[in-house]
């Protein structure tokens, strides 16, 4: 199998242009731009160049087009109304990014929550992993895979879906694949109806801690302000004994899947590919050892219940936080924004050197412009580790976890190097343990299929944390803040503090760097996983993860007659990685000023 | 810019969705789908033919079908997260036709829909055109940016899909602002969901770049729907997904001349569901009556006092919880910022600070409390004895704390005080004291101590009534053996 290469030794410039003289020349070529892509959070555009004869992608671009401006707003505020402001910088998990705040305020502070005050925030963060992922699976990527797309994109796939046994059937029910694509089908279909349902049973945990979602009522700097009783633990209990169920029949479904297209056409193993370069800053804290410094950052984020970490090419290089910040750069050649780096900051607290173009570096320059592919194109910018590109997503997790083996001991769940073991407790299904392999080849099949194992990872995280809430419970624990609100009122520092909150979010990666002086923000970046998988080229030219993923997409539907081409084939591997652009923010004033030093760089916008 | 943003209605003669079209002008070029083929439509129909399963409204009401258009300006996608959370009906219900009386509803929204790209705004070409089947409404959650200024920039703040309205024809992005300016004068009605939407909020906080507003400023104060509706408001951030689905409903069911006309106060809010403050539901209610406050996050009490502004917030989340009756921000711990009003998040900044405007009720209610709360106590404690034990002198449970040489009740006013819940009375409680004192009356069900050893002093219960007969005494915060309020 040849994995085609986007051809970056040329410049962007030359490459483009030969790619118009081919698009002039040849009716077999198609240069377009889907905006808005659907089925995904947010405001994404995807232009391609397709070749349909050779059946290939030649060449593609990653759009965020839409801007909002809360870093602006956060410009100059007190550091406590962080929390609830960035929150709504996402509505598919606003809790996450009100958690990465509070850990940014923690740490710039120097207040550390109490133990029940991080079993709290894990209980609550996984059950927010629980409706983040069905909702995905079902509602946005699954469409792509149901009776309705295959019948009419993939034709010939129909017949042979008919007659495929289910190896799983025994778990989900479906006799064959083609009884399970039908339930696929958008609202009609029974996986659809049931993966909705499930969350709303999750988002039921998520607001029995929380009070409200997707933006939780109950996080506050040092801890949360939930009233944790019995009865909250009980009913959190006994929803999540529904959920092990669910998570046997949803990973039976994502495990049928692949198998099915991998047999059918050896070339889906190549929709969506990636090489394998992961990045993740872990998610879920060891509630003893988590101490809100930069100091000991790298010993309490090894204990994460995920562990943080960088894959490059398939090898773990490392698990320490503080690599994963300071080889970390933003780039804005591509972007609607002038050079946008600073010297402020020559090393990270700890002394070692960090990059002009480090978060806490960077400043925003915004500059609108007409949209031109071998220039600007995008508001995202390009976030690069090491100056490589790296992908984003919560399946990160497993693999980081995996490779690393440091994950904390466990009854349910245990890393060997290559794979995560997960016992899968019984709830009417009786007890099941299940494996889940790194992929040898990322695609869009084991992103999905990642994702289903990551809801079960999440939840065994909620199981694990909610007996931690029982056990301190038992202990006569009740703190679940460090201060109480006077307290807090003056702990505010007024000093120059820095600080990074690193956590997770329904994509992966999640950081918040905050810049404080004089009790007020003076810079507050937020870095989503859409920001890093949507981005554009960098200074090298290395195409983003999405565009890079579309150019080594084969066009497998049938396209004999040029109009009917779908881009499903596209379509799948955008999907796969969830886009959620809602935090997507740009920034400009109408005389091109500078208004900010404060920027979100969020999920795929700047 | 900021000269746009702090002009008053007087100063300009017309609305900002005027002048945004005045500034675009007229469009009259549209998609060639022949170009674009099947791309972006991998079921090669749109979303409206694959819903098979809905039905038609039978012999309910004028309508057949409903076309809306979801619109995301600058929006978090919080509200659509929330609507399909709603289940007062659902949104897939809604869609399907489960309900009788309601018509077909054909949802255009970019979260959902199985077609993408152009093909995804062909309806909405349709209704500009005024081409469309069936009459539409239009639903904006996330607020209006003002694309006049940034138009004249060069540029824009956020884009849903391009249209060959480009001076020379060609492609250009085409803002939500713009769609919701072509849209609305003949769209049946035009929703705002979210509080970004109805009052602006967040993106239109105090030092915004982007001149952030609501879609009532936009459209100005005299805009009426075709059916002669102003703009119907649902606010929260996010709101309350049955909220919003309900309030839909309701008008549908109005429309098919069977529900009674919705009732909206003056800014356009379901006069229902918002008409009340969220403290006069709020479960910590009789907690502010009583003068028993919280003071460190987490705790049981009333949570003024450490910012919750429910009393003078128009919200109904303490009583319809936040998904299935499930949740609610006082409920969980949360003290209200007041995300429903127009004036947040600027008026209620910096939080988790008590409002400054609460300090007189907070003195009055702890001066009333602490004669009330005894008083209370004491009759509490009588009603949590049968006649019978009356008789005998005596509580026959193996949870009550044996005190030789004590009576095992309350004789007089001054025995309930502090002291009293822990010891004299058969009152819910757990294992340990403390944590038994700051648990709310809802969850402090009389529960048998189940590890008596790790308690530091045993605790009465009554193991003979079970917590659905009966909750625990409410007072117990004020009796709490480690602080006294
Ligand atoms: S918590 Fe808020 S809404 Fe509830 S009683 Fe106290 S002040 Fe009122
Ligand atoms: S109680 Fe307050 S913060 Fe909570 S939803 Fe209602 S208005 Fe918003």
């Amino acid at each position: 199998m040849t994995i085609a290469k986007p051809d970056v030794a040329l410049n962007e410039v030359e490459r483009r242009e030969g790619i118009e003289r081919l698009v002039a020349r040849n009716g077999h070529i198609k240069d377009l731009n889907m905006d808005p892509v659907t089925r995904i959070a947010g405001a994404l555009a995807v232009h391609v160049t397709a070749d349909l004869e050779k059946g290939v992608y030649l060449d593609s671009h990653a759009q965020a087009t839409l801007f909002r401006g809360y870093e602006v707003i956060l410009m100059g505020r007190d550091p406590r109304d962080a929390i609830f402001v960035s929150s709504r910088a996402c509505g598919v998990c606003g809790g996450v990014h009100a958690h990465a705040a509070a850990y940014a305020i923690e740490s710039a502070m120097g207040i550390c929550p109490p133990p029940l005050g991080t079993v709290v925030r894990n209980m609550t963060e996984a059950a927010e992993m629980g409706y983040d992922n069905p909702l995905h699976l079902y509602l946005l990527a699954g469409p792509d895979y149901c009776e309705a797309v295959i019948k009419a994109s993939n034709p010939e796939l129909w017949p042979k879906a008919e007659s495929w046994p289910c190896p799983n059937a025994d778990i989900h029910g479906f006799k064959t694949m083609a009884e399970l694509m039908t339930a696929l089908n958008p609202l009609t279909g029974n996986l659809y109806r049931e993966g909705l349902e499930f969350t709303r049973l999750s988002r039921e945990m998520v607001v029995l801690l929380t009070g409200k979602y997707p933006h939780p009522e109950n996080v506050v700097p040092g801890g949360v302000s939930t009233t944790l009783t019995l009865q909250t633990l009980n009913e959190f209990h006994s929803r999540l004994g529904k959920i092990f169920d669910y998570a046997q029949r949803m990973l039976a479904v994502w495990d049928d899947i692949p198998a099915f297209f991998y047999e059918a056409d050896d070339r889906y193993q190549l929709v969506g590919y990636l090489p394998t370069n992961h990045i993740d800053p872990g998610y879920w804290d060891d509630p003893y050892a988590y101490d809100a410094t930069y100091e000991n950052c790298n010993s309490w984020g090894e204990k994460r219940w995920s562990t943080p970490g960088v894959v490059i090419g398939g090898e773990l290089v490392t698990t320490r936080l503080t690599d994963i910040n300071i080889g970390w750069e933003e780039f804005v050649e591509h972007s609607y924004y002038d050079a946008s780096h600073t010297s402020r900051y020559e090393t990270d607290p700890l002394g070692n050197p960090l990059s002009p173009y480090h978060s806490w570096n960077k400043r925003t320059l915004p500059k609108p412009g007409a949209r031109d592919w071998k220039d600007k194109y995008t508001w995202a910018c390009a976030p690069r580790w090491d100056r490589q590109v790296v992908e984003a997503g919560c399946y990160s997790r497993l693999l980081m976890t995996a490779k690393a083996q440091k994950m904390p001991a466990s009854d349910f769940m245990s890393a060997t190097g290559s794979s995560m073991r997960l016992l899968i407790p019984k709830g009417e299904t009786g007890e099941r343990e299940v494996e889940w392999h790194a992929p040898e080849r990322w695609n869009a099949f084991e992103r999905n299929r990642g994702r289903a194992y990551h809801y079960l990872f999440s939840q065994l995280v909620a199981l694990e944390s909610l007996l931690e809430a029982y056990k301190l419970m038992k202990q006569g624990e009740k703190r679940v803040a460090a201060l109480n609100p006077t307290e807090l009122e003056k702990a505010i520092p007024m000093d120059e503090r820095r600080s990074v909150g690193w956590w997770g979010a329904g994509r992966g990666w999640l950081t918040h760097h905050l810049v404080m002086d004089k009790g007020k923000i003076t810079n507050y970046q937020i870095c989503t996983p859409s920001t890093i998988n949507a981005s554009p080229r960098d200074p090298w030219g290395q195409p983003g993860p999405y565009e890079q993923a579309v150019m080594n997409t084969p066009i497998i539907e049938d396209v004999s007659d040029p109009s009917k081409f779908t881009s499903i084939d596209m379509l799948r591997g955008i999907r796969s990685f969830d886009p959620c652009m809602p935090c997507t923010t740009h920034a400009y004033t109408g005389d091109g000023e500078v208004v900010r030093e404060v920027n979100t760089c969020s999920c795929g916008g700047d | 810019m900021a000269d746009r943003q702090t002009r008053t209605p007087t100063q300009v003669d017309k609305t900002p969705a005027e002048e945004l079209l005045d500034a675009l002008g007229p469009v009259d070029r549209y998609h060639d789908y022949e170009y674009f083929g099947d791309f972006g439509m991998p079921a090669r129909a749109m979303m409206e033919d694959l819903v098979v399963g809905a039905t038609h409204p039978g012999r309910f009401g004028p309508l057949d079908k409903v076309h809306a258009f979801w619109f995301a300006g600058a929006s978090c996608d919080g509200c659509s997260v929330a609507v399909t959370g709603g289940t007062t009906p659902s949104l897939e219900s809604m869609l399907l036709g489960a309900h009788p009386g309601i018509p077909k509803v054909v949802l255009h929204h970019p979260v959902l829909n199985m077609e993408a790209g152009a093909h995804y705004l062909r309806p909405a070409e349709q209704a500009v055109l005024g081409e469309l089947d069936a009459p539409y409404v239009v639903i904006l959650e996330g607020s209006i940016m003002d694309e006049v200024a940034a138009w004249r920039a060069g540029g824009y703040w956020s884009a849903q899909g391009e249209e060959p309205w480009g001076p020379e024809g060609e492609l250009r992005p085409v803002s939500a602002t713009e769609w919701i300016a072509r849209l609305a004068p003949n769209a049946a009605a035009m929703m705002a969901i979210g509080t970004c939407a109805t009052w602006g909020g967040i993106p239109a906080a105090e030092g915004n770049p982007t001149g952030a507003m609501s879609l009532m400023d936009f459209l100005g104060k005299d805009y009426r729907s075709v059916l002669g509706v102003p703009v119907v408001n649902v606010p929260g951030c996010p709101p309350i997904g049955d909220n919003f689905n309900e309030t839909v409903a309701a008008i549908l069911y109005f429309l098919q001349g069977f529900g009674p006309l919705p009732e909206f106060d003056e800014l356009g809010r379901p006069a229902w569901l918002f008409g009340e403050t969220v403290h006069r539901r709020c479960v910590r209610g009789a907690y502010y009556e009583e003068g028993a406050f919280a003071q460190e996050f987490g705790d049981p009490e009333c949570l003024v006092e450490i910012g919750c502004w429910g009393p003078v917030v128009n919200c109904n989340i303490t009583s319809r919880g936040m998904i299935n009756h499930v949740g609610g921000c006082m409920n969980a711990g949360g003290a209200c910022i007041g995300c429903t009003m127009p004036g947040f998040p600027d008026k209620f900044t910096p939080f988790y600070k008590r409002p400054p405007g609460s300090l007189a009720s907070t003195t009055v209610s702890r001066m009333v409390g602490s004669v009330i709360r005894p008083l209370r106590k004491f009759s509490n404690n009588n009603l949590n004895r049968e006649v019978r034990w009356d008789r005998q002198h005596a509580t026959p449970s193996a949870f009550s704390r044996k005190r030789p040489g004590r009576r095992h009740w309350p004789t007089s006013v001054t025995s309930s005080t502090t002291r009293c819940a822990a010891r004299a009375t058969p009152r819910a409680t757990t294992l340990t004291s403390g944590a038994s004192a700051t648990r709310p009356p809802a969850a402090a069900a009389p529960t048998p101590a189940s590890d008596p050893d790790r308690s530091p002093r045993r605790c009465v219960s009554k193991p003979s009534r079970s917590s659905s007969t009966r909750t625990a005494p409410p007072h117990c915060a004020a009796a709490s053996p480690t602080r006294t309020t």
